[in-house]
């Protein structure tokens, strides 16, 4: 649902791709007049952006394999589509907080790395990442990801700043804005020192409302969408919070001297995964896909439609300057200084987290 | 005859009965890893009144809700009057109602977010203010709380209540008027004796659409709301959204209903209670 939020929030980015989209369709019927060349056909249950046609048509050109993508706007849908086994997709893109259900679901068929040489350009962290492995089998091949940020306004706030701390710290009072999502609740849990973040008990979940409930005061406002986060900053109605690494990128492109805190508590994570649908690993276009969007020149073009990060190491140097400096600064190439982040993982107590959360919002300051 | 009946009970079928008693069948289950398993428990029932949040923000949407009913009638009274009263000129008098219908052309999110450029810390009113020196510091007291939220419900929302006050005014013959002036009535005294009473099934009936309507909204909230101004309409969405948990939503949705019925039935009575016979 969130993640729908925030992908629709970048609508802007995939407008064009949509128009472009209905102008494809009109070519691809002038082509099915032609012999068709198509050895393969191959069903994305995906995000918008994952199957732009910048990305698919080199793809489609390249094996002969035909693309057919449906978007989908939140995990839920995916989990929903596949377990019914409705959909009949081939391959799906769900993040990290779901992959692991799916396959504890059995509906997913493992990955041969082999087939993807070019996982090994990957940077470690994706190579065989826990939220993908199960019983030293690969699950997944890691995709589009990125890390919820803390960022603050480094006129009002120490530049230094290397602990969530500062969130609580009573200076800031009214002038703090964090995303209106469970991933909160994780943010608090990684500040009391919790290491549990998906599996909180209830005693520990207690603990970070109680610890949530103090930081109202600070609140100017739970932020909904990444660019009302932008909006706050920019409008001087907060001085720091969390986001996306596009608010930041907004930010700094706008001028704005905004930093990036990297806190001692860890971060939090999302991951997307090509994953194979148990049944589609006989589909012959299936490796091939597997292997052209780990390359790094298909993931380049996938940052240009998406603004995310992207596993393959070699990545960043296939970017224009600018967008590489960018790329550098959010430190998303460097291995080392992704060392300390809490992926998402699978929530089994979902109702549970949202129920604090609803708490926390409904609770007076 | 008989094929008359056919249409309003096809409708009533398809859209009330049906649906609700799904929702019903829903509220009675739970879930399991994200999907439904049907049941016969009320414990989604019971939840709604003994877990937080839900009983608490349920009240507070009442509360939001029966504020910009009243604030609705309270702005809306004075406009209401000088249109059915005191405007002669028929084409006036379509050009002041259709300033309280043209706002309804635009969205309400464009409506809402120009309550954000209004009343943010560099917004207009602070702009305002400041420059004419009543304050040095911007007020950060406008946005992003329940009183930003009460605003604009009421501003969105008000129009409704002009009208619905305004075809009740409209229905008192100037013969009734001049008939208390010739008995020696003042100016309030009319006012206080015929004018308001008369109005009053006018108030509730624009009353009960400003609150449902208040009472159920969830963009505000997002858009101008504070740390603390969640509503019910938000609980139900994320708990489709994010939680899956359909059955609980369920739970909350027929409370409301219900709570809803008694309410339109209490307002029902009270019209009946204070219509005046012309």
């Amino acid at each position: 649902m969130k993640r729908s939020e925030f992908r629709s929030d970048r609508s802007s980015a995939s407008f064009s791709g949509t128009m472009r989209a209905a102008l494809m369709a009109g070519a691809a019927m002038v082509a099915l007049a032609a012999p068709a060349a198509a050895e393969g056909q191959l069903v994305l249950l995906v995000w918008e952006g994952y199957a732009d046609d910048s990305i698919v048509k080199p793809f489609e050109e390249q094996t002969g394999c035909r693309v057919d993508p449906i978007y989908v706007g939140s995990n839920d849908e995916i989990v929903s589509k596949v377990m019914s086994g409705g959909g009949a997709a081939d391959l799906i893109s769900p993040s990290n907080d779901t992959a692991m259900r799916l396959v504890d679901a059995g509906v997913i068929a493992p990955v041969d790395p082999a087939k993807v040489p070019s996982m090994a350009d990957f940077m470690p962290q994706f190579r065989n990442p826990e939220w993908l492995m199960k019983e030293g089998q690969l699950y997944g091949v890691p995709y589009g990801w990125g890390l919820i940020r803390i960022i603050a306004d480094a006129d009002k706030v120490p530049a230094d700043t290397d602990s969530l701390g500062f969130l609580w710290d009573p200076a800031y009072k009214g002038q703090i804005s964090v995303w209106d999502d469970i991933e909160t609740l994780y943010m608090a849990a990684r500040y009391l020192g919790f290491e549990n973040t998906y599996d909180l008990t209830d005693e520990q979940l207690e603990a970070v409302k109680a610890k949530l409930i103090e930081m109202k005061p600070n609140i100017r406002k739970y932020w909904f969408t990444t660019g009302e986060m932008g909006t706050l900053m920019s409008g001087g109605e907060v001085v720091g919070g969390s986001s996306w690494e596009p608010t930041l990128v907004e930010l700094w492109a706008a001028g704005k001297n905004v930093i990036d805190v990297k806190a001692k508590e860890g971060r939090g994570g999302y991951s997307d995964s090509w994953m194979i649908v148990r049944g589609a690993e006989e589909n012959e276009c299936v490796y091939p896909w597997l292997e052209y969007v780990s390359t790094p020149g298909a993931q380049a073009l996938a940052h240009k439609v998406t603004g995310f990060g992207y596993p393959n190491s070699r990545m960043a140097a296939e970017l224009d300057e600018e967008t590489r400096a960018t790329y550098e600064r959010l430190g998303m190439s460097d291995s080392e200084s992704l060392a300390n982040i809490d992926w998402w993982q699978p929530v089994e107590r979902r109702t549970k987290y949202l129920e604090i959360w609803n708490q926390v919002k409904a609770a007076a300051q | 005859m008989l094929l008359w009946l056919l249409p309003p009970v096809a409708w009533f079928s398809v859209f009330i009965l049906v649906p609700y008693a799904m929702l019903f069948w829903y509220s009675l289950g739970h879930t399991e890893d994200m999907r439904f398993v049907p049941g016969l428990s009320l414990a989604n029932f019971a939840r709604v009144f003994t877990d937080e949040p839900y009983l608490g923000v349920i009240l507070k949407s009442a509360r939001i809700g029966l504020m910009t009913a009243i604030l609705s009638a309270i702005v809306a009274w004075p406009l209401a009057f000088v249109i059915a009263f005191h405007t002669r000129s028929a084409s006036v008098k379509f050009a002041l109602y259709l300033l309280v219908i043209v706002p309804w052309w635009a969205s309400y999110l464009v409506k809402a977010y120009a309550w954000k450029t209004i009343l943010g810390t560099n917004g207009i009113l602070n702009a305002t203010l400041q420059g004419l020196g009543f304050t040095d510091e911007p007020v950060r007291l406008f946005l992003y709380n329940e009183f930003s939220v009460v605003l604009t419900l009421t501003y969105i929302f008000t129009p409704f209540a002009v009208l619905s006050i305004y075809a009740q005014l409209e229905r008192i013959p100037t013969s009734l008027v001049e008939a208390a002036k010739n008995l020696g009535a003042g100016g309030w005294e009319i006012f206080w004796r015929i004018v308001l009473p008369i109005s009053v099934p006018g108030i509730i009936a624009g009353g009960i659409i400003t609150f449902s309507l208040a009472f159920g909204d969830f963009v505000a909230p997002v858009l101008v709301g504070g740390s603390d101004s969640v509503m019910i309409s938000n609980i139900v969405i994320n708990l489709l959204g994010v939680a899956f948990d359909w059955p609980m939503a369920a739970a909350i949705g027929l409370v409301i209903i219900t709570l809803g019925l008694g309410l339109i039935s209490l307002t029902g009575w009270l019209e009946e209670k204070t219509k005046v016979r012309l």
